[in-house]
């Protein structure tokens, strides 16, 4: 057992550290919370801006062979994402990144790799999952949205949504019935398409606070080389899997969250009410002390799963408990907040809103972590039947 | 970082578990707890011989010499089996001496606690119930090569078969609570002790021990006159983890038995661990166990390695108090009406969760320390 980091490590930790806190001088002040990238211009202009320092860095390809264009380790990635959690700084996309990458290079042809990996590590190319349905959600396997092949392309007709940031991105990766009348889970393949391709119509959905990080997207007789395809026609669910098998710690999340324990810490020293700081309240304090209990409890699974990643072991059912905890941790965090703020807990983007209305951001933003990305309750599942051995549902 | 155990902490693990096993099956638990003794001599001597008792005292002194991590990792297993008994209370009380005492009083008492022939325990809380310094107010008085000691302890474990109760006195009333400690080593056997054991939950044998000028010789004193309290602090942090790490062993328990019971269990002509409904509370329960675990492992690492500390460890203790209770009580809630049973296993563990979480410092107490850390002014 040893939590301590290399030395290296250490001096790697400090860089990506260093920089961040750099980029946040730059961060424009509508930039309130992560979604407000795909919400407001100048937050996606300052994600791109982000993207490409990082890229010339080489920290988007952290822990890819070498061959790729990669460099670093698994710790790296780990310590970069720490990084930008707490400095609450953009420019690693998700989709590119974090999802797709390391599926191209587990599962995708050598021709996919080489047309698709240099741009994302050049930060050039910013990429959208097309996946949910209004159909299907957490069953996504029903879904309807065709591929049909013809010639050398696919023909694409159907609907997709909860896509974020689609309204953005440049390309998209997808999943798309291929034989229609194919058996469950042996009918869908999976598919990269230019999001600029004729027949594509983007549709921002506003969410519950009037801002869009999501879109709807319609497909109507959308032409998609046939070569755009990752592993084989019609078993696009074996990509699927692999996809969200790509464990993730959410140690960025997590740092996240410690930044904004700091600034409720602060808070509570500076803000007096009935006459005293509200940190001489017992109340206030035992309610803050459990929220560090839990953030602690969080950053330790996270640890334990950036740990098993770093030797390439599965995660599956830790990954699954820090999701649902951490998200569920990040509601609470709201809470509390913007509970203890009192009547300014409501306020968003015055003066008089508490650390720039972050905690009235995330009172309504908390949803997103805790849905997207398998809904806790598909974790919940996860948890019992792969890793307790529990019936599972037919 | 490699959060992975070493293979001679998976030795030590298992060979915990095959031991504790085979050696202290629940009837013998459930016997203890009804007995005077409240444990088995018979097992104590087997534990000394497995070099437990010794297991964190150096080898200098005929101990083993591992870490306090090490510990960490056979407590966990104690925890998953309960183990009733001196063992938590003697091994934390020694750190006293291995961090605390003479070169003299190291080479008394520790080779004999290694040997399973000393019996320790803390004597700290008093009527207030406080874990803070101005909770102490036993009163420790020079009287020419000895001091007289007055006053009462509450809540010490194991007192009434103890031979050396480490006794936490005041020695000098000061402006600040926490100067004017002193440390004693005192011989449980002295005249003027009187203890009693008080019905607690856990059966696990608190005693009320009232020291009626009680005679210690001046060479019994543990660490520096008025200045005590810093080895408290030690000790205390030490237990705190210790009973963490016997939570998540309890915990792991806990779980696997609900999922094996949830799956023999029949109920609408299936398996009750089929039903969503309850399989959501396990997969909480094991989250609950999981996260707990890696908290602790941090904490006794940081404690093992002699970093501060402090912080984490009340994180985890105010963290672990409070989830054991909740996995323990859902895990008799999943089995129903049978758990509720008093020969069902489980509730020997929902009534040591209560047990654990007012030892070493409760959640509140816990919080109000990280509270201080983290900034709260």
């Amino acid at each position: 057992m040893d939590f301590e980091l290399t030395t290296e490590e250490k001096a790697h930790r400090k860089d990506f550290f260093d920089f961040c806190k750099e980029l946040e001088r730059k961060k424009p002040a509508s930039f309130v919370g992560m979604e407000a990238v795909f919400e407001i211009d100048e937050c996606w202009e300052f994600h791109r801006y982000c993207v490409s320092e990082f890229a010339k860095k080489g920290w988007l390809s952290l822990a890819w062979p070498a061959e790729y264009g990669g460099s670093g380790t698994m710790m790296d990635k780990v310590l970069f994402a720490e990084a930008r959690g707490y400095h609450g700084i953009p420019g690693v996309d998700i989709f590119g990144i974090e999802m797709l990458a390391p599926t191209l290079l587990q599962a995708a042809s050598e021709s996919i790799k080489k047309e698709f990996l240099p741009p994302i590590a050049r930060g050039e190319v910013m990429w959208c999952e097309l996946w949910s349905e209004p159909n299907a959600g957490s069953d996504l396997a029903t879904l309807s949205t065709t591929a049909i092949k013809k010639g050398d392309e696919y023909i694409i007709n159907g609907q997709k949504t909860w896509n974020t940031g689609a309204h953005r991105a440049d390309w998209g990766f997808g999943v798309f019935k291929t034989d229609p009348a194919g058996r469950k889970h042996h009918n869908i393949t999976f598919l990269l398409l230019d999001m600029k391709t004729p027949g594509i119509t983007v549709r921002p959905i506003p969410y519950i606070n009037g801002d869009a990080p999501f879109a709807e997207v319609y497909l109507d007789d959308v032409h998609v080389p046939a070569k755009n395809i990752v592993g084989q026609e019609n078993e696009g669910w074996a990509i699927v899997n692999l996809l969200a098998g790509f464990e993730r710690s959410g140690i960025a999340e997590i740092m996240g969250m410690y930044r904004e324990l700091e600034e409720l810490v602060e808070f509570c020293n500076k803000t007096k009410r009935n006459g005293k700081p509200l940190s001489k309240d017992p109340l206030i304090r035992n309610r803050v002390a459990e929220l560090a209990c839990d953030l602690e409890a969080a950053k330790a699974i996270a640890y334990r799963i950036a740990d098993l990643q770093n030797r390439n072991e599965m995660a599956l059912m830790d990954a699954a408990a820090a999701k649902i905890f951490y998200s569920e941790l990040g509601k609470r965090f709201a809470f509390v907040s913007t509970d203890i703020a009192g009547p300014y807990g409501q306020v968003k983007y015055s003066p008089w809103a508490p650390v720039h209305g972050s905690w009235e951001k995330k009172f309504q933003e908390c949803f997103v972590s805790i849905i997207s990305m398998g809904t806790n309750e598909i974790q919940r599942n996860i948890i019992a039947w792969y890793g307790l051995g529990l019936p599972r549902m037919k | 970082m490699d959060l992975r155990l070493t293979e001679a902490q998976e030795i030590l693990k298992k060979a915990a578990r095959d031991f504790l096993t085979t050696e202290c099956p629940k009837t013998l638990i459930r016997e203890l707890e009804k007995s005077e003794k409240g444990y088995s001599p018979e097992l104590w001597k087997k534990m000394a011989e497995l070099g437990w008792m010794g297991l964190v005292i150096p080898e200098a002194y005929e101990g083993i010499g591992y870490s306090f991590f090490d510990l960490t990792v056979l407590l966990e297993e104690v925890g998953r089996n309960i183990l009733p008994g001196p063992l938590i209370p003697t091994i934390i009380s020694s750190f006293s001496i291995i961090e605390g005492g003479t070169e003299e009083q190291k080479k008394e008492y520790l080779p004999k606690i290694s040997s399973g022939d000393l019996i320790l325990t803390l004597g700290l809380l008093e009527a207030e119930g406080s874990f803070d310094a101005s909770g102490i107010s036993l009163k420790a008085v020079a009287k020419g090569e000895d001091f007289t000691l007055n006053g009462t302890k509450l809540f010490v474990e194991m007192a009434h078969v103890a031979d050396y109760i480490i006794c936490v006195t005041r020695t000098k009333d000061g402006t600040s609570p926490d100067k004017g400690i002193t440390l004693f080593l005192v011989d449980a056997k002295s005249p003027g002790i009187k203890h009693t054991v008080i019905p607690t939950i856990g059966a696990d044998k608190l005693c009320e021990v009232r020291f009626e000028n009680v005679t210690v010789p001046k060479k019994n004193m543990l660490g520096k006159l008025d200045a005590g309290w810093p080895i408290v602090e030690m000790v205390l942090r030490k237990g705190a983890v210790a009973k963490c790490a016997e939570s998540v062993g309890a915990m792991q328990t806990c779980v696997e038995m609900t999922v094996a019971y949830s799956k023999e269990r029949v109920q609408y002509e299936r398996p009750i661990g089929a039903f969503q409904a309850l399989q959501h509370l396990m997969a909480n329960m094991w989250t609950s166990m999981q996260t707990g675990r890696y908290l602790v492992y941090q904490a006794a690492w940081l404690e093992s390695e002699g970093q501060p500390s402090a912080k984490e460890v009340s994180l985890a203790k105010a963290y672990i108090n409070e989830v054991y209770k909740d996995v323990a009580q859902w895990a008799i809630r999943l089995h129903g009406g049978i758990a509720t049973s008093y020969d069902h296993d489980i509730p020997l563990y929902y009534r040591r969760s209560l047990a654990a979480s007012t030892s070493f410092g409760g959640t509140d107490y816990h919080r109000e320390l990280v509270a201080e850390k983290i900034g709260l002014k």
